[in-house]
């Protein structure tokens, strides 16, 4: 744990950490000893002897561990300021450099945790409960030491119960860490079906399903109680025994004490002061054992950072310089997490030129448009934009050839302006607004109170999918990139809204090269070149009309969508 | 006070206001009740574990006595007082397991019994409260604040209970054996007092501070993690890694600066009552006792023993007090949840007759302020299909949503079969009422469970027959285990895919009324026709509510109805409104023209 720390933390905390440690060390001594001063006091004072000069040396002793816990506290928190520093700054550095393809919705949930509450955690670890640790082993080791100095038989008798101590800790927490994966697997369980029971409330009561004719969820529920037993039936006898096993020391030095006394082979007044120690040698264990869940919880908050930083990051060295905007893909295949999405794909957009892509779901369409913008690494073959290799290119550089305008439109919390203003930060007000009138967000600020200065929520509540297009559009109309990447709406828009959009798109296209993704028919037919693709792979290429001629797979589709679109939900009476 | 990590993470404040005590003591009391005996029992036990705590330090303190009278006795007489020494660790350690147990295992029957609770409740609160909150904050209340309870229910009761009894029973054992070495001793605790009353000082204005530290690193970092994959894409991350690392800077300086005086003073004031400490004053102040022969020295014994419990009780509550706040608030997020007014029942529940729907009057708004709908009239009749149009925002998908009940109108009534929906009890109207909406989720079970979700019983030709209905059995007989395939494991079903289970599950269901939203149409462009061959037969002679967009789909609509601002403006066939030449005809003309334009010529 102290290794992943030390890890996780880098080596220029190296030096600082050991101090810690030392001073925590040093501390756990010294409760040791300022335990083991109370045998001396106490046969002085019990014999009738002198106790001042004990008493003093105790009084010493105390003060020392006062001023060495005081020490090593602010040691620990100077420790756990630095992790939480430093963590910050490895994360975001890291983060910062991963491929925009390793941000999915779940992971960006997981790291917005581990940012949060993963790094207090770690935190908490040099801050806080390493001493809980340390103390829980230096002190009762210093006892024992003292035992033996004192008395050997008694030192004998407490030592001996050592390996069952360490035995019962060992065995307890195996139980307790099967237990917690078991724990987690069922808690996962039931969170995703409390997850679904609240999606899905709608269908659930249209069907007739409340909660209690909701079998799924109620299994998932009664499960997770049914885990926690087992859980608590495995380790509660496995905690038990290790409180067992700390009292048994206590007892062992008891019986061992009062046969020698008995038999006359020790001092009486010493062995009073042992037993008095022996009721002291297990509270730091205790302790211990208290915060062994806080433990674990950081030490997963710890490896879940350390994996994070291990990730990969996208190789970022190039010095490339962009030629005329076109973009070219030859022979790219792509997997991912072990399933080809992508195979042996080569095409060329012309400078200038619009293609548009199309072919049924999952057939690699999205992928392809990401690849482009470096969210990933082609697993084979090369992608090209405006003449180089996009793996030369400094990101800086190929984000400034390429404007994306995809369908999950992320607004910021903040104004409408600000939101817009992220295409080029640099940009005056009057080029934001005009941007934003453009691509006809004027229209949205004129409905919302408060204008260009209004706030959009963090999802972007407080506008449709039709209007976040907008803005997202005005964002790349900002930019001013030569290639844009463009996903074509399929949400049914309403009129109005669909006219703004058109208004806003034709103005983004203009003397622009464009790769679409395209869903209407209108646009389909007026490209430059039709890229239709299936399972991964291009089945056909060319104009409207020469696939049309060709009779296959493109012509079929474009029968069938035509028909479609002459759908009517009932004819007329 | 010990800052520990959960007092450190950041944690979002508490939106029910749960932070306030009072109501959330009140409340946790009454979550609690079900398992009210079984704390009680726990309390007893953990009463006996607080005061046999004690009885081996005071076996010790009596076994030095006999052992340090010279003669008295005899061989035989230490033993009698080790067993009972032995016996009290056993009873102590029985009592306390014992108490942990039932606390435990109370825990977990009562961690159900909420999550039952809740789930119950939750069947019966407006679907619209779904609307306004994520499914996420459902997860957070069902399943984390309810395990975080647990440190409350298992622990801290227990504990606090042991941290008074246990400093009591010593107390009282101390004055017993000597009250004037038991007053001095006790100095440290005034020492103490002092200087936690000092490092409590303007404690709110710290929390305040800390707590906005807080939120504004909370915030830097959901900033950050959630919109890097967007700034990415405008190659813009060195400036927004910065505006993140300053922010991370800032709360690592508030953060050093803010702990660092508590820290000295916790250190200072731990010191006073520190074992060691006590110990010490303990040993000090017993030798002078015995040095001025106001008391034996054996007597020091029992408060060397036994000192060091008096304070114990100020560490226990510091540690926990954490802990215990965090689960107050939790119960409080729960109590909240279950405070929740559910949707009323009818307590004498009225039978529809027809498949008429009669909306009259209906006036309705989200936040009691903003009016959505005004006074809206509408008629259906039976196997008729209605059309609602107009712009975004003029309360076409509120209006339909009202007929199945997700919200009740603010006044007015929506009427099914002759009877208003809220006299109509939900099973009841939901056998007369479907819907099939945009956005489709399919239950992570089996295909054919999904289909027949509102008739557990159907057989599985009948399921089959539903799915050809729906243009979808063929793709689901290519399924790894066909209709037995599991959504989300072993059948992976596109969005056009999934739309055509839901059809097929509003098929079985059979209700005569329909709630349609016509996007479901064209949700996907690779499965449109089929799509719409399964809707045209599942709106095949039902009562028709269909909220529209594509203008060209619903003109064969026995009626339009335009909505505007929350009225409605217009009504009519498609004919009778272009001749009209309202608003309806101007969306329409721009429905065509649109839908030839193209936006990427040059």
């Amino acid at each position: 744990m102290i290794g992943e720390l030390g890890a996780v933390l880098g080596p220029e905390h190296g030096a600082r950490l050991r101090r810690s440690l030392l001073a925590m060390a040093v501390y756990g001594v010294l409760q040791g000893l300022s335990f083991a001063m109370l045998v001396p006091v106490l046969r002085a004072l019990l014999s009738g002897e002198s106790v001042g000069p004990w008493l003093a040396a105790f009084a010493a002793v105390v003060v020392a561990t006062a001023v060495a816990s005081y020490v090593q506290a602010q040691y620990g928190y100077a420790v756990g300021l630095a992790a939480l520093r430093t963590l910050y700054h490895r994360l975001g550095d890291h983060v910062a450099g991963l491929p925009v393809g390793w941000f999915s919705a779940d992971r960006v949930g997981r790291l917005g945790q581990l940012v949060g509450k993963g790094v207090m955690d770690v935190m908490s670890v040099p801050a806080h409960l390493l001493q809980v640790v340390v103390s829980a082993v230096a002190a009762p080791a210093t006892v024992l030491v003292c035992m033996f100095v004192f008395d050997w038989r008694l030192g004998l008798a407490a030592l001996l119960t050592a390996p069952f101590l360490w035995l019962a800790f060992r065995w307890t927490q195996s139980l307790v860490q099967r237990s917690d994966t078991a724990m987690d697997d069922a808690g996962a369980e039931g969170a995703d079906r409390v997850v679904e029971f609240a999606r899905q409330q709608p269908s659930l009561r249209a069907f007739g399903r409340t909660a209690d004719g909701y079998d799924l969820l109620d299994d998932a529920l009664v499960r997770q109680r049914s885990t926690l037993r087992r859980l608590l039936r495995t380790t509660l006898p496995g905690l038990g025994t290790v409180a067992l096993t700390v009292q048994l020391a206590f007892t062992a030095i008891l019986i061992a004490g009062c046969s020698l006394a008995l038999g006359g082979a020790v001092d009486v007044p010493e062995l009073v002061g042992v037993l008095v120690l022996a009721v002291r040698f297990t509270e730091p264990l205790l302790a211990a054992a208290d915060v062994g869940g806080e433990l674990r919880m950081a030490r997963g908050s710890l490896r879940r950072i350390k994996a994070v930083l291990d990730t990969p990051p996208l190789p970022a060295t190039g010095t490339a310089r962009a030629g005329e905007p076109s973009i070219e893909l030859d022979g790219v295949g792509f997997a991912y997490a072990e399933r080809p999405v992508l195979r042996d794909v080569s095409l060329t957009v012309a400078p200038r030129t619009v293609t548009a892509l199309v072919g049924p779901s999952g057939s690699g369409k999205t992928t392809l448009t990401r690849l482009i913008a470096r969210f990933w690494d082609a697993g084979s073959g090369v992608v090209r934009v405006s003449g180089n290799d996009v793996r030369d290119y400094a990101p800086e550089e190929l984000m400034a050839q390429l404007s994306i305008v995809f369908q999950d439109v992320y607004l910021f919390e903040g104004t409408l302006e600000d939101n817009i203003r992220i295409g080029r930060p640099e940009a005056t007000d009057e080029e934001v607004r005009e941007a934003g009138r453009l691509a006809r967000v004027d229209e949205i600020a004129e409905r919302l109170p408060g204008g260009w200065q209004a706030r959009v929520g963090e999802a972007g509540a407080t506008l449709s999918g039709g209007e976040r297009q907008r803005v997202s559009i005005a964002r790349a109309m900002l930019k001013d990139a030569p290639i844009v990447l463009l996903d074509e709406a399929t949400a049914a828009l309403d009129p109005e809204n669909e006219s703004a959009l058109i208004d806003a798109l034709a103005t983004l296209a203009r003397d622009r090269t464009l790769l679409v993704i395209a869903h209407r028919l209108t646009t389909i037919a007026a490209a430059d070149q039709i890229v239709m693709l299936e399972g991964g792979a291009v089945v056909e290429r060319g104009t409207h009309q020469e696939l049309l001629d060709l009779d296959g797979r493109y012509a079929a589709f474009w029968t069938e969508r035509t028909r479609a679109r002459g759908w009517r939900l009932t004819q007329p009476a | 006070m010990t800052i520990t990590a959960e007092a450190a993470a950041p944690v979002a404040p508490a939106p029910d206001g749960a932070g306030t005590p009072a109501p959330g003591r009140a409340a946790l009391i009454a979550l609690l009740a079900p398992i009210r005996p079984r704390l009680i029992a726990a309390a007893a036990f953990q009463l006996v574990y607080a005061i046999s705590a004690l009885v081996p330090f005071v076996c010790v303190a009596e076994l030095a006595r006999v052992l340090l009278s010279p003669g008295a006795g005899g061989p035989g007489r230490p033993w009698p007082i080790a067993a009972l020494a032995v016996a009290g660790l056993l009873i102590r350690f029985l009592s306390f397991g014992a108490a942990g147990a039932i606390t435990h295992f109370a825990d977990a029957d009562l961690q159900l019994h909420l999550r039952r609770r809740m789930a119950a409740h939750l069947s019966r609160v407006p679907l619209g409260w779904f609307g306004e909150r994520n499914s996420g904050h459902v997860k957070k209340v069902l399943q984390d604040d309810v395990r975080e309870m647990h440190h409350l229910i298992a622990h801290a009761a227990l504990d606090l209970l042991a941290a008074v009894v246990t400093p009591l029973a010593a107390l009282v054992y101390l004055l017993y054996v000597d009250w004037r070495l038991t007053l001095v001793v006790l100095i440290p605790v005034p020492l103490f007092a002092a200087a936690f009353a000092i490092m409590m000082r303007g404690y709110d204005e710290q929390m305040r501070r800390w707590s906005e530290a807080n939120s504004r690193i909370s915030s830097a970092v959901v900033e950050f993690v959630q919109g890097i994959a967007v700034i990415k894409t405008f190659g813009q991350t060195r400036r927004s890694y910065r505006r993140f690392a300053e922010a991370a800077d800032d709360f690592a300086d508030f953060f050093g600066a803010w702990v660092r005086p508590m820290l000295r003073l916790s250190g200072l004031s731990m010191a006073f009552i520190s074992p060691p400490a006590m110990l010490l004053v303990s040993a000090a102040s017993g030798a002078l006792f015995a040095a001025n022969g106001w008391i034996e020295p054996v007597d020091v014994l029992p408060f060397v023993l036994v000192g060091v419990a008096l304070t114990a009780p100020f560490l226990v509550l510091d540690m926990g007090s954490m802990r215990l706040r965090s689960a107050a608030e939790s119960a409080g997020r729960v109590a909240a949840l279950l405070d929740t007014p559910p949707l009323p029942e009818p307590e004498t529940p009225v039978r529809p007759v027809g498949h008429a729907v009669d909306f009259r009057d209906v006036s309705f708004s989200y936040d009691g302020t903003t009016p959505v709908l005004r006074e809206v009239s509408l008629s259906l009749e039976p196997g008729t299909v209605t059309a609602l149009v107009g712009p975004s925002g003029s309360g076409k998908s509120t209006l339909a949503k009202l007929l199945p009940r997700f919200y009740d109108p603010e006044s007015g009534q929506v009427v099914v079969g002759g009877a208003d929906v809220r006299a109509i009890g939900s099973a009841e109207l939901y056998h007369h009422v479907g819907f099939v909406l945009q956005d489709v989720h399919l239950l992570r079970t089996s295909v054919a469970d999904n289909i027949a979700l509102g008739h557990p019983d159907a057989g599985r030709e009948e399921i089959e027959r539903m799915a050809r209905a729906a243009q979808i059995h063929d793709r689901i007989v290519e399924l790894p285990r066909g209709y037995d395939s599991v959504i989300g494991e072993d059948a992976h079903l596109s969005g056009g895919e999934a739309q055509r289970v839901a059809i097929a599950r509003a098929l079985l269901a059979d209700a005569p009324i329909l709630v349609l939203d016509e996007a479901t149409a064209f949700a996907d462009p690779e499965s449109e026709s089929a799509i719409q061959d399964a809707l045209s037969t599942l709106v095949a002679g039902r009562t028709l509510l269909v909220i529209a967009h594509r203008l060209s789909t619903i003109t064969g609509a026995d009626q339009i109805a335009v909505l505007d601002g929350g009225r409605i403006t217009e009504r009519g066939t498609h004919d009778e409104l272009l001749a009209a030449d309202g608003l309806y005809a101007r969306m329409w003309a721009a429905h065509v023209r649109d839908d030839e334009r193209d936006w990427t010529a040059r």
